[in-house]
């Protein structure tokens, strides 16, 4: 009896130092497994790097973890708190953990008003006009745009819509960020602009970031999550991870890819 | 001839009676409505005590669309209703359950609202013979229509947008204000306007719940008859010995044929001009 509280007082305080916990979460969409059974920790703050093949089930974890997929098994906890009993529900909970879509989609409005669109009520969303600036510059948008905020942001290129995807999603302050493939069709210089920029976010708050470009993965540094088939593989500090990385399935995938690239072997 | 032609030759000959049929009866219609067709017997009322059989059909046309209009008004705003709420229930068995009540709506003969709508709004409510009874049992009429055109309108807006607006929080009321409306809103209205046309071509609904066959001209309360085109044009097509009468009878369908397909035509270009901005 002793011990069991002894070990449900320790679980709590390690739900308290990390931000996140996902213990056992399974997926099933159109009645195929996309996730197994899924566990992991994030810490309370800084970048955490979620690697693994193409329809390894990265994109839909993510979209659990922030709600926008209901139906799963398991358990998340942010913050201490289960994420099926949010207070004020599903909606809040996304406001909560912010989640940038692999694809960039901006709604057929000014530019402006795409930075602005998250924000809860009209006359909030006018005063956060003069802050604009603010969150298209962390997205390393604003160079570009400020000229046109007025313009249909529709027109912008595909880099470009994804980094006022990126504004978008920060304009509504979420305590933790949820990137997937932020940086995917963007030049390096845009790359580096937009990891320096998160990398101070992550001073404050949690990121989960998947990407497929390993060199990033470990210019980002802090902690990395390989995932495979639905299943999450291995999990430990980059330099490690990529140094020597445990498990077969781990091992392959980054030298294929170290091949791929044509880089040092 | 190869057998290529001959497949084509037969497939342009079944296909003939479909192009042939609409052409040739809007000409007939309009050949007979002929005599009598100018702005004059648009534009003028009953004259006198002749029950509309020599005069103008202003009143009737007027009627027509003012009980179209009354039955759109009110249909829409539940039609829209039953929209949203068949998107918000997204993966859930009530999505089926609505569609089949949608469907066997559709499946009753507008003659059973006609009868229906006599029993409970002209007897049991005693709203009379009147705008307000004929315009409550047009819109169920037209509920179903309308509901499966909105639901197509909202159906087409690409999922994106709202996973997007969901993803950074919003609660369904301001995705359904914010994204849904505005960009649905030419599909909405393109349905409205072929829910007008359905409308304005009923005749058995309005038969025993709104319209007197003459004398009556723009009501001055809900609670007054009207008189339409398609009963006028029912009543006159029962005088067949009197040949004003029957003239009178073409010209009101050729009227009620063209307001028809102004509906129908607005609706295809606004679907065409929807269509081609989305893309
Ligand atoms: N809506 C859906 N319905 C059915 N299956 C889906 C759905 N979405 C994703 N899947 C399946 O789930 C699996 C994981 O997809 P997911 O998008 O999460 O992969 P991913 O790791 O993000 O891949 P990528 O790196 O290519 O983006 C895939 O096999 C995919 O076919
Ligand atoms: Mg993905």
């Amino acid at each position: 009896m002793n011990t069991q509280i002894n070990i449900e007082s320790r679980q709590r305080t390690q739900a308290a130092s990390s931000s996140l916990q996902v213990r056992g979460l399974s997926l099933r969409l159109d009645g195929r497994v996309v996730l197994r059974d899924v566990t992991l920790q994030l810490p309370a703050t800084g970048i955490t790097t979620l690697i693994g093949p193409s329809g390894a089930g990265k994109t839909s974890l993510l979209r659990c973890l922030n709600g926008l997929l209901e139906h799963w098994q398991g358990e998340v906890r942010i913050a201490g708190k289960d994420t099926r009993q949010w207070p004020g529900g599903w909606d809040a909970l996304r406001r909560h953990v912010g989640l940038l879509g692999q694809k960039p989609c901006v709604f057929p409005l000014s530019i402006r008003a795409n930075v602005v669109f998250g924000i809860q009520g009209f006359w909030r969303r006018r005063r956060a006009a003069a802050r604009v600036e603010h969150y298209l510059r962390q997205a390393a948008l604003w160079d570009e745009v400020a000229e046109r905020l007025q313009q249909p942001a529709q027109r912008l290129s595909i880099g470009q819509q994804q980094r006022l995807c990126l504004a978008r999603a920060l304009a509504v302050k979420p305590r933790m960020l949820l990137l997937d493939e932020p940086t995917a069709s963007l030049d390096p210089t845009s790359k580096h602009l937009i990891e320096r920029s998160i990398g101070r976010l992550a001073n404050e708050l949690p990121v989960l970031w998947v990407t497929h470009d390993l060199e990033q993965a470990r210019r980002l540094g802090g902690q990395v999550v390989f995932m495979c088939e639905g299943r999450i593989i291995e999990q430990g500090a980059s330099e490690a991870f990529f140094r020597r990385p445990q498990r077969l399935e781990s091992r392959e995938f980054i030298n294929w890819q170290v091949c791929d690239c044509g880089g040092p072997s | 001839m190869t057998r290529g032609h001959w497949s084509k030759l037969l497939i342009a000959l079944l296909a003939l009676p479909a192009l042939l049929l609409p052409a040739a009866s809007l000409g007939y219609i309009l050949w007979r409505a002929g005599p009598v067709l100018d702005w004059a017997f648009v534009s003028s009322a009953d004259e006198g005590m002749g029950f509309g059989v020599a005069s103008g059909i202003l009143p009737q046309l007027t009627g027509s669309l003012l009980l179209a209009f009354s039955a759109c008004l009110l249909a829409a705003p539940v039609a829209l209703g039953c929209a949203l709420y068949y998107q918000l229930c997204a993966g859930t068995g009530r999505r089926g359950i609505l569609l089949i009540l949608l469907q066997m709506l559709q499946g009753i003969p507008p003659i059973v609202f006609g009868l229906a709508g006599l029993l409970i709004f002209v007897y049991l409510l005693d709203w009379g013979v009147s705008l307000a009874s004929g315009a409550v049992v047009l819109a169920g009429v037209v509920l179903p229509l309308l509901t499966v055109n909105v639901i197509d309108a909202l159906q087409r807006l690409p999922t994106h947008y709202s996973e997007s607006a969901r993803s950074l929080g919003l609660r369904d009321g301001e995705l359904i204000m914010r994204v849904w409306l505005p960009m649905a809103w030419p599909g909405i209205l393109t349905g409205l306007l072929l829910a007008m046309a359905r409308a304005l071509s009923e005749t058995a609904p309005i038969l025993f719940t709104a319209t007197v066959f003459s004398g009556a001209g723009w009501p001055d309360s809900i609670f007054e008859p009207v008189t339409t085109l398609q009963t006028h044009v029912f009543y006159l097509a029962q005088e067949a010995a009197d040949e004003q009468a029957v003239a009178t009878a073409w010209g009101s369908a050729a009227v009620l044929v063209g307001v028809v397909l102004i509906f129908a035509l607005l609706a295809q270009c606004l679907r065409r001009m929807s269509g081609s901005r989305s893309d």
